[in-house]
């Protein structure tokens, strides 16, 4: 039911003009309403996006050509290391969760708000805290550092670098992540409307609970790694330091324990958003929902087991390297089965070609590339000769924003309108979408070819027939930006000046879309009594 | 309002019984300490810490007489489970180097 | 509100528990490092765990035990709203609390005047395993005192907020949460006991 209101008196007050306890910018950093605190992260975590982007652009600059371009290889290790450590702690991890999550995910089981609303708060305040802490120890200590975001012993131990406040900062990270599971396990427990069972739930729900949980366990570890790190700094404690008995492997362990799973944190709520999408705008219920709910779980569990398979050339004993290659081809299958569920979906559907939809096929193409390429890593034999190279980089650049990137796109194609009202242009869209494209394979492909030809990652200088490709990339990259800024100039143009929307301008059957857009503070004005399920369409 | 089944579920007496259960277990472990067990020394005392960390949860923390869902009561199980996965995916390594 | 205030209670529990996961996930990574480096080092754990003190392990180890009963004993109090009994028994608690750490200071201010600690000249003599052995020791001992410290902290806000009435018979999920961290405390040293004490 779309209606277009022109002139017309809305009659729902929205979220952002509903009295809040303190007036102007303090109503938003100490409001406590979920929709709120989303917009909060939205904003924050698009500006770390943004820093991360154009350290990438410097970082590609830097590669144009063999030998020194335009910085010293120290400024080129800080620049990877920061662009690791932004990309994937300020952005991608709390990404999806912190903003989507944060807005809909009360709205999809039919609740008001989170069950801590104040803790949710607390956590885009530590969110803040970290981010703050890990930029000042650019300008700090022994100045940025070096150590790629992995900080692996004994090379972080030793460098003179500002390891202490860049790893303090992503420690206290972790706490804004783990309280944000925490909140969300029990919110989806305890606040589902009446009727909402729990195989009515959204996809997009099943997701975030399954990632809420991963949060919750394996975030510590990274915790209590990183404190181990910051204390054999400081006091010499030994535990990773080899003249003292300490294994390095030992780190690379315990570092991984967090941050295999910490990749499906990252891809997991992605997935939900494209399981989402889809029944939408192909007009059909969701092939297989309780499998993609499963796998859900299933990616969860398997894949907090798979984490040697970055270790594969550590030193660790080949009985390790053979059961975590083992492993991590199950993990895959999972993954293959929302792939299939989702083309399933759309076969035979009434396609209807929006913007959500474009990105969301561009997700499962790129994902389906990136997570290929990570088999090739699986097999024990091509990893010797893959690993540390750019094939590893173009693998997760692949799967992560190729995947994770391209669903936040589809994400605020598809609910900005819901948060804001407006509709941005399409046209447009289709054009950033365009440009963005191109780039991004522009920029990524060629590293495949370069890892495969053996190019290692991380490196400041590179022999001369790597030349071709590298400037290929670059070139890319520089297409992929002006795509992303396009993109973004148009969406964040749409949230003040595009066309106003009602309640369901996609025809969605989930609950944020029986609401007005934009959501009152209460978001229903009465608990809804849910009768259905999230795609049905049967009787619209 | 307050539970009042939960309420009559767990009384004084029965606190007072398991504390003295704790520091049975606690003899226990210490008097079989002093003796040389071999490689099962490790394994008793863990296995006494088990115990002794399970009757605080059952009992103290009210994990027993939590009712509803069985996520409380499969809580900690499932977290053993996790952390025998990750020791013994991790000793699949340093042993075998 | 749309909450049922029962349902309120329990998300609340639901909360503190997720919680405690995930401190049980923390001191976990030190565990793993312990059964790690005591597995490639068994008879060098064996040797520097002969130097810490079993008496006063033990005395630590019956005052924790303690504290977990007079907690449990608080909240029962206050549930049969019994405010006196409750402070009486928070303030056993916190007392004993107090023990322990007075204890551990002791403990370790007896290591360092003996030039026991990471890194110092005496300690790296040693060989390898009982340096890890100490490594680990004053990590895991320093983390776990350190939660006992917050818990303390905890506890006597919890105490503030009975005497004036905030925390109640009706409104006691704060207090039962400050009991399940509190238990936790005790859960971990109940494992850091045989692992540092008793394994001579």
């Amino acid at each position: 039911m779309t209606e277009k209101i022109l002139g017309e008196v809305q009659p729902a007050v929205p979220f952002y003009k509903s009295p809040e306890r303190f007036g102007g910018m303090f109503g938003w950093i100490f409001s406590t309403d979920h929709k709120r605190i989303g917009i909060l992260y939205l904003l924050s975590i698009l500006f770390f996006f943004l820093t991360g982007v154009s350290l990438g652009f410097l970082m590609r600059l830097e590669l144009l050509a063999p030998g020194p371009t335009l910085m010293k290889p120290q400024t080129y290790n800080a620049l990877f290391t920061l662009h690791g450590v932004i990309m994937i702690f300020l952005f991608v991890i709390p990404g999806i969760p912190a903003i989507f999550g944060n807005f809909f995910l009360p709205i999809q089981i039919g609740a008001r708000d989170v069950a801590f609303p104040r803790i949710n708060l607390l956590s885009w305040w530590i969110y803040m805290a970290g981010a703050l802490l890990a930029l000042l120890s650019l300008f700090t200590g022994g100045g940025p550092i070096d150590t790629g975001w992995t900080f692996y012993v004994p090379y972080s131990l030793r460098t003179t670098v500002n390891v202490p406040l860049a790893v303090f900062g992503v420690f206290v990270l972790g706490f804004s992540s783990i309280l944000t599971g925490i909140n969300f396990v029990t919110t989806v427990h305890w606040l589902r409307a009446p009727g909402m069972t729990w195989f009515r739930l959204p996809l997009f729900v099943w997701s975030l609970y399954a990632t809420a949980w991963v949060q919750i366990l394996v975030t510590p570890v990274v915790g209590i790694t990183l404190l181990l790190t910051l204390l054999e700094r400081l006091v010499g404690v030994g535990v990773f330091d080899p003249a003292k008995g300490g294994d390095p492997i030992l780190y690379q362990h315990l570092f991984w324990i967090y941050s295999h799973p910490a990749v499906y944190i990252m891809i997991l709520p992605a997935m939900g958003v494209i399981s989402e999408i889809l029944p939408v705008f192909a007009r059909r219920t969701i092939f297989g929902y309780k499998a993609i709910a499963f796998s859900s779980l299933a990616i969860a569990s398997v894949g907090s087991l798979v984490w040697g398979h970055h270790m594969f050339v550590s030193g660790q004993s080949d009985l390790a390297s053979l059961i975590f290659s083992f492993l991590t081809f199950l993990v895959a299958v999972p993954s293959a089965i929302k792939v299939f569920n989702w083309v399933a979906t759309l076969y035979k559907g009434s396609i209807e070609v929006e913007p959500p939809l474009l990105f969301s096929l561009t997700f499962i193409f790129l994902f389906s590339i990136g997570g290929l390429t990570g088999l090739f890593q699986g097999a024990l034999a091509l990893d010797v000769h893959l690993h540390d190279t750019y094939w590893i980089v173009g693998h997760f650049h692949y799967v992560i924003f190729g995947g994770t990137g391209f669903a936040i796109f589809g994400a605020l194609h598809y609910w900005l309108p819901k948060m804001f009202g407006r509709m941005y242009r399409k046209k447009i869209s289709y054009l950033a979408w365009a440009v963005i494209f191109v780039g991004f394979n522009t920029l990524y492909f060629p590293m495949l070819i370069l890892g495969w030809e053996g190019m290692p990652r991380r490196y400041y200088d590179y022999l001369a027939p790597f030349h071709t490709l590298q400037l290929i990339s670059t070139i890319g990259s520089w297409i992929l930006i002006a795509g992303l800024i396009l993109m973004f100039v148009n969406l964040f143009y749409s949230i003040f000046k595009g066309e106003r929307v009602g309640d369901n301008p996609w025809g969605g059957a989930t609950l944020e879309w029986q609401i007005p857009s934009p959501p009152i503070r209460e978001n229903f004005e009465k608990i809804p009594t849910v009768t259905r399920g999230p795609y049905d369409y049967g009787c619209s | 309002m307050e539970n009042k089944e939960e309420f009559l579920a767990i009384n004084q007496k029965t606190y007072i019984a398991v504390w003295v259960g704790l520091i049975i277990l606690t003899g226990i472990t210490v008097s079989v300490a002093g003796r040389n067990l071999g490689r099962w020394g490790i394994a008793v005392a863990l296995a006494i810490a088990a115990a002794k960390a399970g009757v605080v949860l059952s009992y103290f923390m009210h994990l027993k007489y939590e009712k509803g869902i069985g996520l409380f009561k499969w809580m900690i199980p499932g977290i053993m489970v996790l952390f025998a996965l990750f020791i013994g995916l991790t000793f699949f390594d340093v042993a075998f180097r | 509100m749309d909450v049922h205030e029962n349902q309120h209670s329990e998300g609340s529990k639901t909360g503190m528990w997720l919680f405690i996961l995930s401190e049980i996930l923390l001191f976990g990574g030190l565990f793993i490092l312990y059964a790690v480096y005591r597995f490639k080092h068994p008879s060098a754990f064996h040797l520097a765990a002969e130097e810490l003190s079993r008496p006063l392990g033990t005395i630590n180890t019956l005052i924790l035990i303690t504290s977990s009963l007079t907690m449990a004993l608080s909240i029962l109090s206050l549930k049969k709203g019994d405010r006196r009994s409750s402070l009486m028994f928070l303030a056993a608690t916190l007392f004993l609390g107090f023990l322990f750490l007075l204890i551990k200071y002791f403990e370790w201010a007896g290591k360092i005047s003996h030039q026991i600690f990471p890194d110092s000249p005496r300690l790296l003599e040693r060989n390898q395993g009982e340096i890890l052995f100490y490594g680990l020791y004053y990590s895991m001992t320093g983390l776990h005192a350190l939660h006992l410290l917050v818990g303390l902290g905890v506890l006597f806000a919890m105490g503030f907020l009975i005497a004036k009435q905030k925390v109640n018979r009706a409104n006691i999920v704060p207090l039962e949460n400050s009991g399940l961290y509190w238990h936790l405390v005790d859960i971990i040293w109940i494992f850091l006991f045989p692992l540092f004490y008793l394994i001579t």
